[in-house]
């Protein structure tokens, strides 16, 4: 492999294809991230509601998930959806890879960002609840005002670490024929007969915006600490 | 102003609290005492619904207390310190103090300020509005939690062992702040093991073991003339007095 290689293949045409494929990526692990919060909030709530048809629901949600290859996650709500909505409501859709993707991606989020949440939540002392009841606030304000920015601190460095593996994880929408960073590295790869340089311009790109995300996510943990 | 009619707690087999019936009156200052594992603390926490009764009523200015709903609405001038403070650590002491005001009182957040700076003028720690929790010491943060407490503008606070978790250097300037509030007429009921200020602040005095109350009286019937053995046992055991 030589630079001359890199000169011929990466041409600015080319790397402008990378970059807006990476930012696709990007995009489609913050809708994961987003998705997969509300989810996982939700779950972890009904995890830990007095209901055990709540409890039950959330518990088979996060087994399956977590039982089963996101692979094969993302090849079911791809392939298998539009049969679904076909035989239950006669309704056909052409799946949009990107946005089935997303949405995969965000389901398979949930399930892990619940474990996350309850703990979280739990970990906060019990006191915290007591002084809030008694200075007069219900348990939805003690939730917004005293539990969760105190769970929020806790989540953030595996909450981080979560949206580094959802752009990680964006990748496997290749599957569905979705171009985000790994599949124009292909793309790039066949149309040269050199997948080396492609493959190599992804890792760094990858790399790139992984290291800079953990660099935030440091300066921002050691900003919230300020208060402890 | 509060009154506990029978009150049980049970924690598995063991009785924390055995049929307690307890009257506070306005302008009282009740110490309870009793040894370690009595039930005092579950006593105190019942009456602010912190742990729900297993049988018995709860009246707060003659009103009933229904603990299977939202109870904090009639409970909203009952005050409470705890222990180990209970501040919010996410939040400055400007901020612990004025979110109940605010947020369930429904005062305007300018007011709510003004008296929380007044209130913490009076325990002494006005410099410490925009500190964290974390940077007070353990009678500051006690201190703070008492101011915590009067923005509720309760007509009584209970207070669960405020001294325990103090160093000893610290209790003084808790338990001076507590004597003052006694002084300008506020209604306290106070379990504690500091017999000193049990003796010099308390009008009535309950002794509880085995979560019952076995004797009450003034400091002076309590702590000179005790009737039961228990109490004697017990008095002879606590060496500072």
């Amino acid at each position: 492999m030589s630079l001359e290689a890199f000169q011929r293949i990466m041409t600015s045409e080319n790397v402008h294809f990378m970059l807006r494929s990476a930012s696709y990526s990007v995009i489609i692990a913050i809708c994961a991230l987003v998705g997969g919060s509300v989810l996982g909030l939700l779950s972890a709530s009904m995890k830990m509601s007095k209901h055990g048809v709540l409890r039950g629901i959330a518990n088979v949600y996060v087994e399956i998930i977590r039982g089963t290859p996101m692979l094969l996650q993302i090849m079911l709500l791809f392939l298998g959806g539009p049969v679904i909505t076909k035989s239950l409501f006669k309704f056909v859709f052409t799946p949009n890879p990107y946005v089935i993707g997303a949405v995969a991606v965000a389901i398979n989020s949930g399930a892990y960002s619940t474990e996350l949440f309850r703990s979280a939540i739990q970990s906060v002392d019990k006191g915290q609840w007591e002084a809030a009841r008694t200075i007069g606030l219900n348990h939805w304000q003690t939730m917004k005002e005293i539990i969760l920015p105190q769970a929020f601190k806790r989540i953030l460095p595996p909450y981080i670490n979560e949206f580094i593996v959802l752009l990680k994880d964006s990748s496997l929408l290749s599957s569905i024929g979705a171009v985000e960073l790994l599949q124009s590295a292909r793309v790039i790869g066949a149309d040269n007969y050199n997948y080396l340089v492609p493959l190599l311009c992804a890792t760094g790109m990858y790399l790139v915006m992984t290291l800079t995300i953990s660099f935030f996510a440091r300066k921002l943990e050691r900003r919230l600490a300020e208060s402890d | 102003m509060i009154n506990a009619v029978h009150i049980s707690k049970h924690f598995g087999a063991v009785k924390a609290v055995d049929d307690v019936s307890l009257h506070i009156q306005k302008g009282e200052v009740i110490c309870i005492i009793g040894p370690s594992g009595s039930g005092k603390s579950t006593l105190i926490r019942c009456l602010h619904g912190l742990e729900t009764p297993d049988s018995g009523e709860l009246y707060v200015n003659g009103e009933k207390v229904d603990f299977s709903k939202d109870s904090t609405r009639q409970l909203a001038h009952v005050g409470f310190v705890f222990q180990l403070f209970n501040l919010f650590p996410h939040k400055t002491v400007l901020e612990n103090l004025t979110l109940g005001p605010i947020k369930a009182g429904g005062v305007p957040q300018a007011q709510a300020e003004e008296t929380a700076h007044k209130l913490l003028k009076r325990v002494g720690l006005d410099d410490k509005a925009q500190s964290y929790p974390a940077q007070l010491s353990g009678g500051q943060k006690q201190r703070v939690a008492i101011a915590r407490a009067l923005c509720q503008s309760p007509e009584v606070i209970l207070f669960d062992e405020p001294t325990s978790a103090l160093d000893p250097e610290m209790i003084g300037e808790v338990l001076n702040v507590m004597k003052e509030l006694a002084d300008e007429g506020m209604t306290l009921a106070v379990v504690t093991h500091e017999m000193g200020f049990a003796r010099k602040v308390a009008s009535r005095v309950l002794f509880v073991d085995g979560g019952k109350i076995i004797e009450e009286g003034t400091p002076d019937q309590i702590f000179d003339h005790p009737q039961s053995d228990r109490l004697k046992l017990f008095l002879s055991q606590v060496i500072h007095i």
